[in-house]
């Protein structure tokens, strides 16, 4: 009798359905329990911290439903640096992988130069750019937008071109050699070859992209010459000691990078089942 | 000997190209800047001027030469990286492994790594800070934090790349679980260990950078702050801008020299000078014939 029990367990355990829902279930318990922590000050006590640095989690819901106003603002400021430099750094960085995927003699070499921009800290890059882009406007708001975009899109450039010149050099062994005996001209190959082959490559850059670039944003927002945007928003709060507040857009900065994400896992499911 | 030479000159000549490329984009930009602005060293410098300020014995705060003022606070924000850094691998590293022995343990905490990353770093440094109730150690906590996450997640990628076949085999020789994990997982683990290192040695350096800008107790950050105000010379702001590029391009390439001397494949590869590697070579001369 015990003994059929337990494969019922099992059989349940390992059915395809209670898989799925194992899936969504346990992370969702666990944050239940971790709130509930929160909420109960276990955490605080765990920590050896005061509601005063770690807020209740009940106490940053109302600060941000009742500074909505404000907190959309400063969001909506950080998203479009965030995405404009997220696209135009990812399509700047596709054309050098082509270019480089053409000319791959020159190509490779000028992209560990770009790898090597990879490196660089943003915090070195953030007040560069500032600098730069004084002339640009007369308006710092503008202005600042610039810089920020431009910090953003470099951190882009590196981490797409690397990624989708592997996708296009790293093919399907005698894919090239097939090319080849049909005597295609370089443009074929790279349309109907290498192109294709470098899709799913490109959703790896940009898994790596879009995080940075919500980062990219809120910390070149720190060295920024207009006060504007989530990021600067928790350091201008922190300095004003309001723990409460910074926890609010700290909230929203944490928001902000998962729903970009989330957009980017349903564009990949819906792209690459096409391809498949 | 002759013809060697001649490969690796070919090898590392674009790159040469480029970086001479690079040299002479900045010097025209910061000869147009150096006619029609007002203060062009705030801009853009010439290279001459900067290495002119590296050299100088002129003083620039408290008796010490913007160089020797770089590198002294430098070594103050290297060494907390480093150490966050270390314990930020060492700790990705475990996660990885607990994720892999338990499935649960992975589902549950996969999505909180996600968010994990997600969590804008300077917001951190107060709430650490008061927890630690000392900077430094906060500064270790947020290098370690960040370091953490990109580990963890290339770590176990690395581990559910294991191929069937090699369970296979070690079943077949009744292997125990514990020995599975030490010759076949986490050797083979190792290179995406290290590509995880790549991307977080440069981001471990950022954040202490960046901590540094929140209080005046020196390093690197604090000195940028203060020199972006004028505090002192601002090519105290240009070579800690080139200081810290340079050592985040370097600490990539050191882990890459340290993957060659840990990782068993790249270890082996060198004693071996197996198919794979010829492949490649010829892979390689294909592509530049072709390209010719």
């Amino acid at each position: 009798m015990r003994k059929k029990k337990k494969s019922l367990f099992r059989r349940i355990h390992e059915h395809e359905m209670v898989q799925r829902i194992e899936t969504v279930l346990l992370p969702v318990l666990f944050g239940m329990v971790l709130v509930i922590l929160w909420q109960t000050q276990v955490l605080h006590a765990i920590l050896h911290t005061d509601t005063f640095t770690l807020p209740l989690p009940g106490r940053i819901l109302t600060i941000m439903s009742e500074n909505s106003d404000k907190i959309l603002e400063n969001t909506k400021a950080t998203v479009i640096v965030a995405v404009v430099g997220l696209v135009a750094g990812s399509l700047i960085g596709y054309g050098i992988a082509i270019l480089a995927a053409l000319f791959t003699r020159w190509g490779a070499g000028g992209l560990s130069i770009v790898a090597a921009f990879n490196a660089i800290p943003i915090v070195a890059l953030a007040p560069v750019m500032t600098n730069w882009t004084k002339d640009i406007s007369n308006d710092a708001n503008i202005r600042s937008m610039v810089a920020k975009i431009l910090v953003v899109m470099i951190v882009c450039i590196a981490n797409m071109s690397i990624n989708a010149f592997r996708g296009m050099t790293e093919l399907k062994v005698y894919a090239e050699d097939l090319m080849l005996s049909y005597a295609a001209p370089k443009r074929i190959v790279l349309c109907k070859l290498r192109i294709p082959n470098s899709i799913p490559y490109v959703f790896t850059a940009l898994k790596v992209a879009v995080p940075a670039s919500v980062i990219g944003a809120l910390v070149s927002e720190y060295f920024a010459e207009y006060v504007i945007g989530v990021g600067r928003q928790i350091r201008e709060n922190i300095v004003l000691a309001q723990y409460s507040s910074a926890w609010a857009y700290i909230v929203t900065a944490c928001l902000i990078g998962i729903v970009m994400y989330g957009i980017l896992m349903m564009a990949q499911s819906i792209l690459l089942k096409k391809s498949n | 000997m002759s013809k060697w030479k001649n490969k690796t000159f070919y090898k590392w000549l674009p790159m040469i190209v480029w970086i001479f490329a690079l040299i002479l984009l900045w010097e025209i930009g910061a000869s147009i800047v150096a006619v029609t602005k007002r203060t062009p060293e705030n801009v853009l410098p010439h290279i001459y001027q900067l290495i002119q300020s590296v050299l100088s014995l002129k003083p620039v705060s408290s008796g010490k030469t913007a160089i020797v003022l770089v590198l002294t606070s430098a070594s103050k924000t290297l060494l907390r990286a480093a150490l966050g850094f270390a314990i930020g691998t060492l700790l990705g590293f475990l996660l990885a492994l607990i994720m892999k022995i338990s499935k649960i343990a992975e589902k549950v905490i996969f999505p909180y790594l996600m968010l994990v990353q997600m969590i804008p770093i300077l917001g951190m440094a107060p709430i650490i800070l008061s927890i630690t109730g000392n900077i430094n150690v906060s500064r270790v906590v947020i290098a370690a934090i960040l370091t953490f996450y990109p580990v963890a997640t290339n770590t176990l990628a690395g581990f559910n790349a294991v191929e069937r076949e090699k369970y296979e085999l070690m079943h077949s020789f009744a292997a125990k679980k514990s020995s599975i994990y030490t010759k076949v997982l986490i050797p083979f683990s190792v290179p995406y260990l290290f590509t995880g290192l790549k991307i977080s040695a440069p981001m471990a350096i950022t954040a202490s950078i960046l901590v540094d800008t929140l209080q005046g107790d020196g390093g690197l950050g604090t000195m940028l702050s203060q020199s972006l105000k004028h505090a002192m010379s601002i090519y105290v702001f240009w070579q800690i801008v080139f200081f810290s590029a340079l050592v985040g391009i370097l600490s990539t390439y050191l882990m890459g020299a340290l993957e060659k001397v840990i990782s068993p494949q790249k270890r082996t590869r060198k004693k071996v000078i197996g198919k794979g590697m010829e492949s490649n070579e010829k892979k390689e001369k294909k592509l530049i014939s072709q390209n010719t």
